[in-house]
């Protein structure tokens, strides 16, 4: 069923970014972070030769940087086979911001596009579908400029007039539209068109017209929400299902109903600052989200991590990847309509792991652990001993004893093969990642395909499954705990005493002018963060990659032609978290 | 009928509608406790000595509870839609014998006082009328609600029952095939005449009826028409307070329903076939101990199943009835009645 | 005969009473203050798209089409099978031979059924 497979090695980011230049010509040129910088005008071409000629076939990141006098729209690429990003860059001006769609050339850059549309305003041209996605269609305002301030915090301009017209609380559904009439909109904005998108020509969204033409058999069709407020959406997310009797036409995944716009507070809070507010990024995962943060701001700041706190740092990390999986796959089951037993059982032992999480960091979730060039607390005496036992005896049983009851399962394996396929060459395409793409066949990880920390001294497979359905995610999970095992025996034993934090004591720190994207494997796929720095007290642009978010663009795609049931297990199967998901 | 008589009849059936609500508040409790230790919980606990007043505080909750009606339904069957779930399910009690009848002497008559409210010789045939009546109250509620989830729920149930009562129908008619009668007391009494369950005669059968019968009863891992996880609650996802109740009721009612026919057509009724070989017949209280304690035995089993076992996807669950459990019950039929042609000859 | 039946009525009165009592208890007690948004059909929290009430596949009624075909059939074993022993020893075999061409045309429409696809579920 699974397969182990090592990476091979790919060339350097700096060899690619010479040969592209070679290649190119005056096209590109290299600025002088070793970034490709193209105009908006050749984008398409050097794409495309970056993707067909130098094997980049994954687009690992998308955002935009607003530099006050122009935009900067940043791509990381990278290769499925490995290797660090490369950097792509291009810029356009602020009054008419205009860069053409990579849609054709990765379909991953989807939602990503439309998050950079719905936060800074600039169009995508060529992007079949480039509407909001985070905030609400009819906001007014481009949350992540610069210029835009920040509702409550920096008050001098509020989307919302009031929170409580006439100095009394009333409830905002009762003005029966989906906003209530508190929000300021923009002057064209009637508001007609809600509820009830018009769709263009080309473009996938819901197609209502559709539903009079129903089948050949004359019966119609059904627009289902599923969600926001539904059982097994894991939170306040939506699907707009078009159904034909039960067999899924069409997906539309909406969400942002958690956005909390993050990324603006990102850049507000202080560089420290922002450490516990990764936390409540993806909270079943909180150490990893950690660990990403740290890892970027600390390759900025040129800071060497001490022996014992790599170690912490790794124990604790898979710790909360055998926790994660833990509770997704429980879940999983839950999806599929058993009543809550598995998930009970396997909470049981998340909650074992969460104990020594309070034990070593004070807190179950909210842990607020890592710091930058180290971890904040030494780990208590009694930690040890505890986690040896937890490693080496109960947790290899708890891992047997669910693969016992539910592997080999017939109605597990029925509900759950052949069900939500995604090949590998659409797992790239989409730039999953995590259990999605490791499930598609593609033995992509982040910490064998662009290392960190100290994952090279371990001996551990890459986990695969070739199926690319839900069981195939299912047990690409179950083998990823039993790696994580293997890594935590292998760590315990060999971890030294000594410093836990690196680095000159200060109050505050200091990042110099710079950019840097790093990148975690997360218990959900890649968690990139991308911060831009310009010396000052906080970062200048702070942008969280969520594994979730770009994994969710891939969902209409695997829903199409499977049933309501199986929908609800490919989104479990896909396991989002919505506070990463909306951040 | 006398005056008497028909105060007798009155009598029982008050007791058969107590007795089922008790049955169901209690049924209910007995399942949260059970799941709940199945799954490392507690359950609960706070209201009374181990939780056991739970029951009478939901059914307070229930009846205070705001009933919203939503716009757009048609009301009248709206309405009529959860009366007609719970009075189905309480009709399909009526020929359950529970115990030996007693003679009693009221008023100087001596009177035969049947633990049955009404036995006749087509009772068996009757159960599976009133029992298949009950996809109208899903239908109607699932059509009335305007609700999309609910609509999805009835049209499910609707398709899944009648599927499933198509096996049912055929693997019963091998138990009439034996046995040579469709009274349930006629059934009964064959068991004990013969010192044997018929679950050993016709282990096949058994097999199929215990399929069926959670189909028919619409619980998990069968529970589609109110899949939790993709239709939120189903057919009564537009129906809050006492109007969910009466489906809620309608539901576990009816699982005490199969589960007592179960007992009578299966496992001896109110006797312990091959026990009362060598005890005697036993006396009328034992009697409704054993019929209460098989029912009990078949409502775990109901629960342990819910407990464990996840949902079968909608179209697998429709092939399975109409590909793999209509061909059995029918070859199965064929079986027993050759062996019996051979046998009777 | 069909004093037999008479309790059922009286039931089905008690049954019929007790779901009025039970709504029409519901309808006073419980409180009630409506709100258009409150009223809604449940939706997930969005406002519906469309009416629920519209015309669903035709597969449904396939089913119910089949089982109504199905279900007469199986309604004329009943008798047949409570009066198995008799007829067996009137008629010998032919009991069972009867019932065989009666299943046999069953089983005709059954495969048929089965090979036009109207059991699949897509």
């Amino acid at each position: 069923m699974t397969k182990q497979t090592d990476v091979v090695a790919a060339p350097a980011p700096a060899d690619v970014v010479a040969a592209v230049h070679k290649q190119l010509g005056e096209r590109v040129t290299v600025d002088d972070g070793g970034a490709l910088v193209v105009g908006p005008s050749n984008l398409i071409d050097v794409v495309r030769a970056l993707r067909d000629d130098h094997g980049l076939d994954y687009l690992a990141n998308l955002t935009a940087v607003d530099w006050l006098d122009r935009f900067e729209v940043v791509y990381h690429l990278c290769s499925s086979a490995g290797g660090a990003p490369i950097v792509l860059k291009t810029t356009t001006d602020r009054a008419n911001p205009r860069v053409p769609s990579l849609f054709g050339i990765y379909p991953g850059a989807d939602f990503q596009e439309r998050e950079v549309y719905d936060m800074f305003g600039i169009r995508f041209a060529g992007h079949p579908n480039l509407k909001r996605i985070l905030m609400w269609e009819g906001f007014a305002g481009w949350p992540l400029r610069k210029d835009w301030r920040e509702a409550y915090f920096e008050q001098e301009h509020k989307p919302l007039t009031s929170r409580w017209p006439d100095g009394q609380f009333f409830f905002g559904e009762d003005k029966l539209t989906d906003w209530g009439s508190n929000t300021k909109l923009p002057p064209a904005y009637t508001g007609a068109e809600i509820g009830r998108p018009k769709p263009q020509e080309g473009q996938y969204v819901v197609d209502i017209d559709a539903l009079r033409r129903g089948t050949s058999f004359g019966s119609d069709r059904l627009v289902v929400n599923m969600g926001p407020q539904h059982p097994s959406t894991h939170g306040v997310f939506q699907m707009r299902l078009v159904l034909d009797g039960e067999t899924v036409v069409d997906l539309e995944p909406v969400m942002g109903y958690m956005h909390r716009n993050h990324e603006k507070i990102g850049e507000r809070n202080l560089w420290l600052g922002n450490m516990p507010f990764t936390d409540r990024l993806d909270y079943i995962a909180q150490l990893g989200s950690e660990w990403g943060y740290a890892l970027c701001v600390e390759r900025m700041m040129g800071l060497e991590v001490p022996e014992r706190a790599e170690y912490i740092r790794v124990i604790m990390a898979e710790l909360n990847r055998i926790q994660s999986h833990f509770w997704s796959i429980g879940f999983l089951l839950n999806d599929l309509g058993a009543f809550f037993t598995p998930s009970l059982y396997a909470i049981e032992e998340r909650e074992i792991v969460l104990d020594l999480f309070e034990m070593a960091t004070g807190s179950r979730l909210m842990c607020n652990y890592m710091r930058f060039g180290g971890v904040a607390y030494d780990l208590p005496d009694a930690f040890m001993p505890l986690v040896n036992v937890l490693v080496n005896e109960r947790m290899e049983r708890a891992i047997d004893e669910i693969d016992a009851y539910l592997t080999n399962n017939e109605i597990v394996m029925e509900r759950m093969k052949g069900v939500g396929v995604l090949t590998p060459e659409l797992a790239i395409a989409y730039s999953t990642s995590g259990p999605v793409l490791r499930g598609s066949g593609v033995a992509y990880d982040v910490r064998r395909a662009d290392p960190y920390g100290i994952y090279d001294r371990f001996d551990w497979n890459v986990v695969t499954a070739n199926e690319g359905d839900v069981y195939a995610r299912y047990a690409v999970r179950i083998g990823e705990m039993r790696e994580s095992l293997k890594i935590l025996r292998q760590a315990l034993p060999q971890m030294p005493a000594g410093e836990i934090l690196g680095g000159k004591k200060a109050w505050q720190v200091r990042v110099p002018a710079g950019e840097h994207y790093a990148r975690v494997e997360n218990p959900r796929g890649e968690l990139g963060y991308y911060c831009v720095s310009d010396g000052k007290a906080n970062p200048y642009r702070y942008h969280v990659r969520s594994p979730c978010f770009v994994n969710l663009t891939s969902l209409a795609e695997m829903c199409k032609g499977y049933k309501v049931a199986d929908v609800v297990a490919i989104l479990g199967s896909i396991d989002i978290v919505l506070g990463e998901v909306d951040r | 009928m006398d005056a008497i008589e028909l105060g007798i009849v009155a009598l029982k059936c008050l007791v058969i509608v107590a007795v089922l609500l008790t049955g169901f508040a209690y049924t209910t409790f007995l399942e949260r406790k059970v799941i709940a230790r199945m799954q490392q919980r507690l359950g609960p606990n706070r209201a009374g000595p181990f939780g056991l007043l739970q029951p009478a505080a939901d059914g307070v909750k229930l009846i205070f509870k705001e009933n919203i009606t939503p716009v757009g339904v048609d009301r009248f069957v709206y309405f009529l839609a959860p009366i007609v779930s719970m009075v189905v399910a309480i009709m399909a009690f009526a020929v359950m014998p529970v115990a030996d009848p007693i003679t009693v002497t009221i008023g100087g008559q001596v009177r035969e006082i049947r633990f049955q409210l009404a036995d006749f010789n087509v009772a068996l045939l009757y159960v599976l009328g009133i029992t298949s009546l009950a996809v109208y109250g899903l239908v109607l509620a699932g059509w009335a609600s305007n609700n999309k989830f609910a609509l999805i729920g009835g049209l499910r149930s609707a398709a899944q029952m009648v599927s499933y009562e198509l096996a049912m129908g055929v693997a019963l008619v091998s138990v009439v095939l034996v046995v040579g009668s469709l009274s349930m007391n006629d059934i009964v009494d064959w068991q004990v005449a013969k010192g044997l369950p018929l679950i050993v005669l016709q282990p096949v059968a058994f097999g199929i009826y215990a399929i069926t019968a959670i189909a028919e009863t619409n619980r998990a891992p069968f529970d589609f028409p109110e899949a939790e996880q993709e239709l939120v609650a189903g057919y009564h996802t537009e129906y809050t307070g006492m109007r969910f109740a009466l489906f809620f009721m309608a539901e576990y009612i009816n699982m005490i329903t199969v589960s007592g026919l179960a007992a009578t057509l299966f496992l001896g009724g109110h006797h312990l076939p091959f026990v009362e070989r060598f005890t005697g017949n036993l006396p009328w209280f034992v009697d409704i101990g054993v019929f209460l304690a098989k029912v009990i035995l078949a409502l775990f089993l109901f629960i342990w199943i819910r407990a464990t076992i996840p949902r079968l996807r909608y179209d697998r669950l429709m092939a399975f009835g109409w590909k793999v459990l209509l061909p059995i019950s029918l070859a199965n039929l064929a079986l027993t009645a050759v062996v019996i042609a051979f046998l009777a000859r | 005969m069909l004093a037999d039946y008479a309790p059922l009525v009286v039931l089905l009165a008690f049954a019929v009473g007790l779901g009025v009592i039970v709504m029409g208890l519901a309808h006073f007690i419980g409180p009630r203050s409506p709100s258009p948004v409150k009223d809604q059909t449940y939706e997930s929290g969005m406002t519906a798209i469309g009416g629920a009430q519209r015309r669903v596949p035709v597969r449904y009624y396939l089913i119910a089409t089949l089982f109504i075909l199905f279900d007469i059939e199986v309604i004329y074993l009943y008798p047949w099978a409570a009066d198995f022993r008799n007829l067996v020893a009137k008629q010998g075999f032919g009991a069972l031979g009867g019932m065989a061409v009666f299943l046999g045309i069953l089983l005709v429409g059954y495969v048929y059924v089965w090979r036009e696809g109207a059991l699949e579920w897509d």
